[in-house]
């Protein structure tokens, strides 16, 4: 049976303007899947487009990070988005920018599997 | 041979709870999050952000990967960047018998090498705690090493005796929370004193070895031994408090990290071993 692990790497904070989850070690893990809850919309957006955009990174070390190259955003009246990634290497987090103007509070969850 | 080989400088008691080795996944450690009804944010503050465990295969910018003391993986605790952040890995179970328990343990701790210097002080703790619960009481004997305060080197164990202050959560009635991680409280363990194996830059890792023993029976500390250091435990007494309402027989085991300073702190078990002495009638 594989392994298989759900990590809630972020719990109920607000996110607004840019953000980054805390680094992950994923190095026994073959595929990934950040999902991004909305709990609740604490500032509107001053403008339309989507409430957030997220990007995976990837790091040899934990603390240098450059692009994985899955993205996903989460659009207005969405609760939940998922961004999947695969060859990754040791070390994985979420990071992107908020809609100006919005506050999200969220929680963001890392699902690995052997 | 095999035998040895596999639980490496471990002696357990006659009967093994459980042996987790961190090669073959986190075997039911988890996060820790404090109590909470209808509503996450009305539990206490110090538990909204208690960084939960990972598997590290130990890798580092300048080495590479160096792997556990016995395997590839190990269980980490790693904080935020900020000081006082903690992160706790816990273990639930729950007893058959009312004796002594021991738990071994090979441990280590880093701060994040995010700067080529020393960092010697830039952990300020790790610890380690039993919350268990009989039939009369809520017993949690806490103990850490307290690494640095400050940027100050210490290098002392510690424990925390002081019962809790507890607080209602939501309005059911049937909810109370208390923190008992945080910095108050703790007072030095006799003779209590000892250097750790840092080593000489931030990148390099040491594993120390760890067992303490514990009487359920009269719930009590037993023994203390780090390393090739055994303590005085009969002094020292555990947190106790009035029994609680859902806890009966409660088990659980949790291992911390404390930030210093706005640097990570890294705890890292190897393995985790928990075994009890239960005489043959009470196993049967």
């Amino acid at each position: 049976m594989r392994q298989c692990l759900t990590a809630a790497v972020e719990r109920d904070v607000v996110w607004e303007g840019e953000f980054a989850t805390e680094p992950w070690e994923a190095a026994w893990a073959s595929e990934a899947i950040f999902f991004v809850r909305l709990l609740s919309l604490e500032s509107a957006p001053a403008g339309a487009g989507p409430l957030l955009e997220a990007r995976v990174q990837i790091s040899p070390d934990g603390t240098l990070w450059c692009d994985e190259g899955s993205t996903a955003t989460l659009e207005a009246g969405q609760s939940l988005v998922a961004i999947r990634a695969r060859h990754f290497g040791g070390w994985l987090r979420l990071c992107g920018a908020v809609a100006p103007g919005a506050r999200l509070r969220v929680i963001a969850y890392l699902n690995l599997k052997e | 041979m095999e035998q040895v080989r596999e639980r490496g400088p471990f002696s357990p008691l006659s009967t093994v709870l459980y042996s987790d080795d961190f090669d073959t996944g986190l075997h039911g450690w988890t996060g820790l999050i404090g109590n909470y009804e209808d509503r996450l944010d009305n539990m206490l503050p110090q538990y909204r952000d208690l960084r939960p465990p990972m598997l590290s295969n130990c890798t580092v910018w300048d080495t590479g990967t160096g792997g556990s003391a016995n395997g590839t993986y190990a269980m980490k605790l790693a904080t935020r960047p900020r000081c006082g952040s903690l992160a706790v890995g816990i273990k639930r179970l729950t007893y058959q018998y009312a004796g002594l328990i021991q738990l071994e343990a090979r441990f280590a701790f880093k701060p994040e090498a995010t700067q080529l210097q020393l960092s010697e002080t830039d952990v300020g703790s790790v610890g380690l705690l039993f919350d268990l619960q009989n039939q009369t009481e809520r017993v949690m004997p806490h103990l850490r090493y307290l690494n640095a305060v400050a940027g100050r080197p210490v290098g002392r164990w510690q424990v925390k005796s002081r019962p809790p202050h507890f607080a209602d959560i939501g309005n059911s009635g049937k909810t109370r929370s208390h923190f008992h991680l945080g910095p108050d409280g703790w007072e030095d363990l006799p003779g209590g004193d000892q250097l750790l194996c840092y080593n000489e830059i931030a990148t390099k890792l040491n594993w120390h070895y760890l067992k303490l023993g514990f009487d359920l029976g009269s719930m009590s500390f037993v023994y203390l031994q780090c390393n090739d250091r055994h303590f005085d435990t009969s002094v020292i007494e555990p947190m106790r408090m009035p029994a609680m309402a859902n806890l009966w027989c409660m088990l659980n085991v949790a291992f911390w990290a404390e930030a210093g300073t706005d640097r990570r702190a890294l705890l890292y078990l190897d393995s985790v071993l928990l075994s009890a002495e239960i005489p043959q009638c009470a196993s049967a």
